[in-house]
């Protein structure tokens, strides 16, 4: 099992259709660097480049320039299924983390192979069943009983909580949310955020979690991060965030959003 | 009547390797694989080629098996070449997934010429598996005898697909077809998965050339057109006739829809329809079936 580990980003660029009409840059310089352990909450404006900043972390898609390092090492180069083994994530589409047509205890078999290569050895074991049962048993969904179900058969909800138990299952050294309650209804959006708190702070896991909801990335986490095309644009530490109230947060944010307008209309002229 | 019946179920016997093999690649790995057209009468080229060459029958049945396997290996590293510089949108990947296939296919075909030396190779007064059973039994392979023997193989090639795709590697594998995102999230090399299962729906496609060979007595360099518009008619007629409730269950219902696809064919030789009407008929009832909303809405998926 590896163990939480730090995360840097030195100076990344992420350009997309380079030389093209269509070029956009995505990541314009990004400078990052979380310890051991902290919960970091990242807001901005639709377009600024969050989900772009953890899809470059998990290694979906090559850097333009820079470097990312977990634990102090270079991954920069690591293609996305080598360094999966660091990395949990839980997307914003409650079917973008599980396999739908396979069942719920085929897609935990899964998630708990992630630590080694995959073999010819059954999947499913009833040794596996017990384990699954015991770690289900915390969601209070009922799943625990449904291990035969098959998971498109599940409410949005209850996919999310299996979402979020697959990616932390084999104890990621960093875990990615990208907006993974914004699809769910007020309720449940409460209950896997709760959920999500739990198991990161039970793991001391560390976690980038983008959202679009600034009560919550002040309710959570010791670090709030705003982003605007493309670069940080706020960073505020734990006691900086304990005093503030969401409308100061969006007074920040026009600020900052102003000021870069301004900047551009000055460039324009 | 009864002719009808055992030919029927003779056919599809002898052709549901190919058929569990498309429903391995579209349903599975949701890959619309075109190589079968070419893998079919690869397997029965080179299984031909040997026994006429003078190797045992079992060797050149494997050989055959091996062919196709490898023949599927080269569509997945093609579409690997093919899909490195695409958008990474679902239009462009099917595209890649397409002409991955038709690339390998129509290199086969000038494969298949070679490995026979010209476009049909006869296996008259050789002896194939089936000759081989006979003398080892006793008994003649034809009629209900040679039905139980395919059963038999049917029954046993089932059951080993049903156990590897339960194992680590067979569940990362489904996960390929079913949410690659996640599953390459997950830590699986979906090009190397994606491989290999395209390998093994090939040479299951190749296992009927072999044996559809031996069976008629010769390989020909045509025997493969239209191969995966009556794979895609058994894999729905067995969806739609007899249910997916499990994967387990899924992998009978397919070889039923085998047996039910080359029944039809048998009644409608004995109707009179020509056999060389028999892949419009099929296109058409493909067709058909996929304008039926209940079948087009399980279907759509292709
Ligand atoms: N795969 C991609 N291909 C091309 N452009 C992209 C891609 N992903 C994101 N972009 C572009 O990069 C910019 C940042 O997008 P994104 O990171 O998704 O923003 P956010 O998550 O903050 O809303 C947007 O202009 C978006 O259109
Ligand atoms: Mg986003």
């Amino acid at each position: 099992m590896s163990r939480p580990a730090s995360l840097e980003l030195q100076a990344v660029r992420k350009v997309f259709f380079p030389g093209t009409a269509n070029e956009v840059v995505a990541l314009n310089g990004i400078d990052l660097e979380v310890p051991v352990g902290q919960f970091v909450s990242i807001i901005g404006s639709n377009g600024s480049g969050k989900s772009t900043l953890l899809n470059t972390i998990a290694g979906m898609y090559p850097v333009s320039s820079g470097c990312v390092l977990l634990d102090g090492v270079d991954v920069t180069r690591q293609r996305e299924f080598q360094r999966s083994r660091l990395i949990g994530r839980v997307f914003q589409d409650p079917t973008a983390g599980t396999a739908p047509s396979m069942t719920i205890e085929e897609n935990l078999a899964i998630s708990f192979m992630r630590e080694r290569r995959s073999g010819l050895r059954l999947g499913v074991t009833n040794r596996r069943r017990e384990f699954m049962r015991t770690h289900l048993e915390p969601l209070g969904m009922g799943l625990e009983h449904r291990l035969k179900a098959q998971v498109n058969k599940l409410s949005g909800g209850q996919r999310q909580a299996m979402s979020l138990l697959m990616a932390t299952e084999s104890e990621p050294s960093i875990l990615l949310l990208d907006e993974h309650t914004a699809a769910l209804d007020p309720k449940v959006a409460a209950t896997i955020m709760d959920l999500t708190a739990k198991m990161v702070s039970e793991r001391g896991l560390t976690t980038l979690m983008v959202t679009h909801n600034m009560e919550l990335a002040l309710r959570y986490g010791e670090r709030l991060i705003m982003m605007h095309e493309g670069r940080v644009v706020l960073d505020l530490g734990p006691t900086e965030k304990e005093a503030l109230q969401v409308s100061d947060l969006i007074d920040m944010f026009h600020k900052v959003a102003g000021e870069a307008f301004a900047v551009d209309r000055l460039l324009l002229e | 009547m009864e002719a009808i019946i055992t030919s029927g179920l003779e056919q599809g016997l002898l052709y549901c390797f190919m058929v569990l093999g498309v429903y391995i690649t579209f349903r599975v790995l949701d890959f619309p694989d075109l190589t079968v057209d070419g893998s079919l009468p690869l397997g029965a080229a080179v299984t031909a080629a040997m026994i006429s060459g003078g190797q045992s029958p079992w060797t050149a049945t494997l050989a055959g098996v091996a062919a196709g396997l490898c023949a599927g290996f080269v569509t997945g590293i093609l579409h690997l070449l093919l899909g490195l510089g695409s958008s990474g949108s679902a239009a462009a990947n099917y595209g890649a997934k397409l002409l991955a296939g038709i690339l390998t296919m129509t290199g086969l075909y000038t494969v298949n010429l070679r490995v026979m030396g010209k476009s049909n190779t006869p296996l008259l007064g050789l002896d194939g598996v089936f000759e081989q059973i006979e003398d080892l039994f006793g008994v003649a392979m034809s009629g209900w005898n040679l039905i139980i023997a395919l059963v038999a193989l049917a029954v046993i090639v089932k059951y080993v697909i049903d156990w590897f795709l339960r194992t680590e590697f067979g569940l990362c594998l489904r996960a390929t077809g079913d949410n690659e995102q996640m599953i390459r999230a997950m830590g699986t090399n979906t090009a190397f998965t994606r491989i290999v299962g395209l390998g093994i729906a090939n040479a299951l496609v190749a296992l009927t050339g072999a044996l559809v060979a031996q069976q008629q007595g010769f390989a020909d360099v045509g025997m493969g057109i239209g191969t995966i518009v009556a794979g895609l008619a058994g894999v729905i007629m067995g969806e739609v006739l007899f249910g997916e409730r499990s994967v387990s269950w899924v992998l009978f219902s397919v070889i039923g829809g085998s047996i039910v696809y080359r029944l039809l064919i048998a009644v409608s030789l004995r109707l009179g329809i020509a056999p060389t009407d028999l892949k419009l008929l099929t296109a058409v009832l493909v067709v058909i079936a996929l304008s039926i909303p209940t079948v087009r809405k399980k279907v759509v998926r292709i």
